[in-house]
């Protein structure tokens, strides 16, 4: 399958196009164009042997073998590609001639894409065939990301600035280092947002039979409804919210905190005196009311938050530079030591590195958060007076990140909930009943019977609000959020479509990355007992 | 020991599922709950731990009301196991077995040498099973650990919902027999609920038979069998109770301790002389030891002139029935092949006895005849 893809590719389609500068139009290059040069011939020689490869019987030998065929096509095309790149450029003059020649590109056309994938494929063929053949895993780690790191190793050596994408990559890496964390930033701060509310409406739809099809029609609702219409609809209220006094919102918070406080202590002292009815409505239209000044207050907190946070992680200055080296530091150094623990036999060694693994994950939380103070702190520092301070100020406005925000965590609801319940009411009733026969309190039941179970479902949703959150907030820039949706939106302006891979592959990335962690955390806290294998 | 004081159960739609049900279980005695479905024997069973509710009425768990005991406090000294077991598939099987003992805040060293025994006293080796998870284990072996489990902190009481009811018929039979064999060590109070009146008989030391609510007879096997209260019971029980009583009778309790045996070294007239004798048409031949060869018949002796002609020598487990095993099985392995008396041996294959179909029709005759005298 990848040899004819890659095969496919390099006989029909351009590998390269050579544009005379940033935005007109090139002209695309075939392999067979490419003047005979027997180093070529290698690709249309690796996809037949690919083919013939493919037709042998499954085993441990064919595995390898497309591994290593694989990641040589996929690390050859890129390499290849370059040198004729570099060959079309040199003799750019005499191809385009009678152009206005002004920083001549090379743009990676659809033959190479083809190539790459073809190589994909061919690798991840390889792969299944190790799975079954149940080589050790440490070897499937090194023989899946080997081709990958030798690309890493010669994009990051500069092996690869012939191409476009990283001529400007090169010219504007300084801003898309921002882009990308404040992309993490307002999807991570909406995931977590989203993860504490669809997680509870997951519940209480468990709890609460009669709820639940009305939560998950609700959130089922809000997914439908586009995006920038969601952006849209989110700037007046945010805007005229922004017009506030901080003052008078607090005051608003606190008055409504003062009457939570007190219907709870009312309920609770005339709880008995209720009927059922009543004491299903009035938790119903608590819930409702108190569900306004509560999201007011998630969104101010956390838009405060975002706020100061991204001040310690963009802003220059001496403080924040070694704050951030800091963070990263502790971040790896704690997550590689709670790996390793993991391998390790029962045993002192493990439980120190596991210990200060885990250890160091709260040192790196507690730095995080003396971080956001600083931040903070140094934010309201250039206040003049509380009375003055306007919610705007505080991060909430109809533009920018409190919209996207908002929407993002609205969006990332659907999935939630529908795991969080779906993997709820799907734990066994034997297993409950068990459970409860046994003389577990609702509260063992739950936490040990019933989301360590509905756990892998959960995360599968979770991972699914993650990977479309990424895709979605890229939408985000139109409302000024950032992101990296900055380059997309300009690349389709300027017709670049450098700039649209610059946005576009650092997301695709991301996603994937950040769904290979959700994955990772799922395996590790998922007990073997219910894995799928 | 358990005692249900006119226990009513009724739910907010008028229906009543227990209604005014009375009854005392002794201690270290299985009580056997049957009745066709919807009787309200599960819901009676589960009222013990407070999984429902009584409506009114009450129910005294080792004297105390148990209502006055916190429920999961209750539970914890309950053992409960459930037809559907209900392993909890994430644990380990070690976690799940220690799953009462955590609750109760054992210590860890307590818990595991606890852990070990249950696994043994249920026929599982501990340092194989230990660490596995339930979805590695069989159908068999899952349930031996739900009992195992059930028994985790040694309650005096169990509850067991058809426990052996989700698994096929073999494995059901070698695990009845094994429960009953750590019942025999364990000696605890358990209501047992099932709707197969073989394994009612087989397991229980009373039975109570529900009807719609109610108590229809609580008695041992033999007298629910010998004497059926009325139609339903009788139907209950199935037309063959005369049969199944036979079930109920051990071999050894009702054989012929003195089977028509003729050594392997004898001369052939003394095999004729004991057929003769006891006007039978075959004799047993045994070994040195006692134990049995084969045997010979009334024709074959008369016509061949020693014995090793005359015989028919064949294993013993071919003809012969254990002396533990039931009349029931006697009569079918008779049946079967067609034997008129056949060999009773112990576990090492020494004829220790017979038994006749004869005596077998006598020992019907006797229950029926028992039975009518007492029956309207």
């Amino acid at each position: 399958m990848g040899g004819i893809i890659a095969s496919f590719g390099f006989f029909f389609l351009p590998l390269l196009e050579l544009k005379p500068n940033r935005l007109a139009s090139g002209i695309p290059f075939e392999l067979l164009q490419l003047g005979g040069d027997t180093r070529y011939i290698i690709l249309f020689l690796l996809t037949f042997i690919v083919l013939a490869v493919a037709l042998n019987r499954t085993t441990e030998t064919r595995g390898w073998t497309l591994v290593a065929l694989g990641n040589t096509m996929m690390f050859l095309t890129l390499f290849l590609g370059a040198l004729a790149g570099a060959n079309l450029i040199g003799n750019a003059e005499t191809l385009l001639e009678g152009v206005n020649l002004r920083n001549p590109r090379i743009l990676p056309s659809a033959g190479l894409i083809l190539g790459l994938v073809g190589g994909y494929v061919t690798l991840f063929g390889g792969l299944s065939d190790l799975r079954k053949a149940k080589t050790p895993r440490v070897a499937l780690i090194v023989a899946a990301w080997s081709g990958l790191a030798l690309i890493l190793i010669f994009l990051l050596t500069g092996q690869f600035d012939i191409y476009s994408v990283m001529v400007e990559f090169r010219a504007r890496g300084e801003l898309l280092g921002n882009r990308i964390v404040e992309h993490i930033m307002f999807v991570g701060v909406a995931l977590i947002i989203g993860f504490v509310l669809g997680v509870g409406l997951g519940l209480w739809s468990f709890r609460d039979e009669r709820m639940a099809p009305i939560i998950l029609y609700v959130v089922g609702i809000i997914q439908t409804i586009p995006s920038l219409a969601l952006f849209g609809v989110l700037l007046v209220p945010l805007a005229r919210l922004g017009d506030r006094s901080a003052s008078s919102i607090f005051l608003f918070l606190l008055v409504t905190a003062v009457i939570a406080a007190l219907a709870i202590f009312l309920y609770r002292r005339f709880v008995q005196s209720f009927g059922p009815r009543l004491r299903q409505a009035f938790l119903i239209v608590t819930a409702l009311l108190s569900a306004v000044p509560l999201a007011l207050f998630v969104v101010l907190l956390s838009s405060f938050v975002f706020r100061s946070s991204f001040v310690v992680f963009t802003a220059d200055g001496t403080v924040f530079a070694s704050f951030r080296t800091l963070l990263s530091a502790m971040l790896l150094v704690s997550i590689a030591l709670w790996l390793i623990s993991r391998y390790l036999k029962k045993g002192l060694l493990k439980r120190i590195m596991r210990y200060g693994g885990l250890g160091g994950l709260a040192l790196f939380g507690l730095t995080l958060l003396l971080a956001v103070g600083i931040g903070s702190s140094q934010f309201l520092s250039r206040v003049d007076s509380f009375a003055a301070l306007t919610v705007r100020d505080l991060g909430v406005s109809g533009i920018g990140t409190a919209p996207a925000v908002i929407a993002l965590t609205l969006y990332s609801l659907l999935p939630m909930v529908r795991n969080t319940y779906a993997g709820l009411v799907n734990v066994d009733p034997a297993i409950t009943d068990a459970g409860r026969g046994m003389g577990m309190t609702p509260s063992q039941r739950f936490f040990q019977i019933e989301l360590p179970i509905a756990f892998p479902v959960i995360m599968a949703g979770v991972r699914n609000a993650a990977v479309s959150l990424v895709g979605i907030g890229a939408i985000a820039s139109v409302i000024g959020a950032g992101g990296l949706g900055d380059f997309i939106l300009s690349g389709i302006d300027n017709a670049s479509i450098d700039q649209i891979l610059l946005g576009a592959i650092p997301a695709v990335i991301l996603a994937t990355l950040l769904d290979a962690g959700l994955r990772g955390l799922e395996q590790i806290f998922t007990s073997p007992g219910i894995k799928q294998v | 020991m358990i005692t249900f004081e006119n226990v009513v159960k009724q739910y907010p739609n008028g229906f009543r599922a227990v209604d005014g049900l009375s009854l005392e279980v002794a201690p270290g005695e299985i009580c056997v709950f049957i009745g066709p479905s919807g009787c309200g024997k599960t819901t009676t069973m589960r009222m013990v731990n407070r999984l429902i509710s009584v409506s009114s009425g009450r129910i005294l768990v080792e004297g105390r009301d148990n209502r006055d005991i916190p429920a999961e406090e209750l539970r914890r000294k309950i053992g409960y196991a459930i037809q559907q077991i209900g392993l909890f598939p994430h644990m380990t099987i070690y976690e799940n077995v220690a799953v009462v003992p955590h609750l109760l805040g054992w210590e860890e060293s307590r818990i595991r040498s606890q852990v070990d025994r249950l696994l043994e006293l249920v026929g599982l080796d501990p340092d194989e099973q230990r660490d596995k998870y339930p979805r590695q284990l069989s159908g068999g072996q899952q349930q031996r650990v739900g009992v195992a489990r059930a028994l985790g902190a040694d309650p005096p009481i169990m509850l067991m919902d058809e426990p052996f009811g989700a698994i096929d018929p073999i494995t059901r039979e070698v695990l009845q027999d094994e429960f009953l064999q750590i019942q025999k060590e364990i000696s605890k109070t358990i209501i047992f609920v099932t709707h197969d009146i073989d394994e009612a008989i087989k397991m229980g030391d009373r039975i109570a038979i529900l009807r719609e609510g109610r108590i229809v007879q609580f008695d041992t096997p033999d007298t629910i069998l010998a004497h059926p209260k009325n139609n339903f019971v009788r139907d209950f029980v199935g037309a063959d109770r005369a049969l199944k009583r036979l079930g109920l009778v051990r071999i050894n309790e009702v054989m012929d301790t003195d089977p028509p045996m003729v050594a392997y070294e004898a001369k052939i007239e003394e095999a004729r002389n004991i057929i003769q004798k006891r006007k039978l048409r075959s004799a047993f031949v045994v070994d040195r030891d006692g134990r049995l060869r084969g045997w010979v018949d009334k024709e074959a002796a008369e016509r061949e002139t020693s014995l090793t002609e005359a015989m028919a020598e064949v294993p013993y487990s071919d003809i012969a029935v254990r002396q533990n095993a039931t009349v029931r099985d006697a009569l079918s392995a008779m049946v079967t092949r067609s034997f008129r008396i056949t060999p009773v041996v112990d576990s090492k294959g020494k004829l220790v006895g017979s038994i006749s179909l004869r005596s077998l029709q006598e020992l019907v005759e006797r229950d029926d005849s028992e039975a009518s005298e007492v029956s309207p």
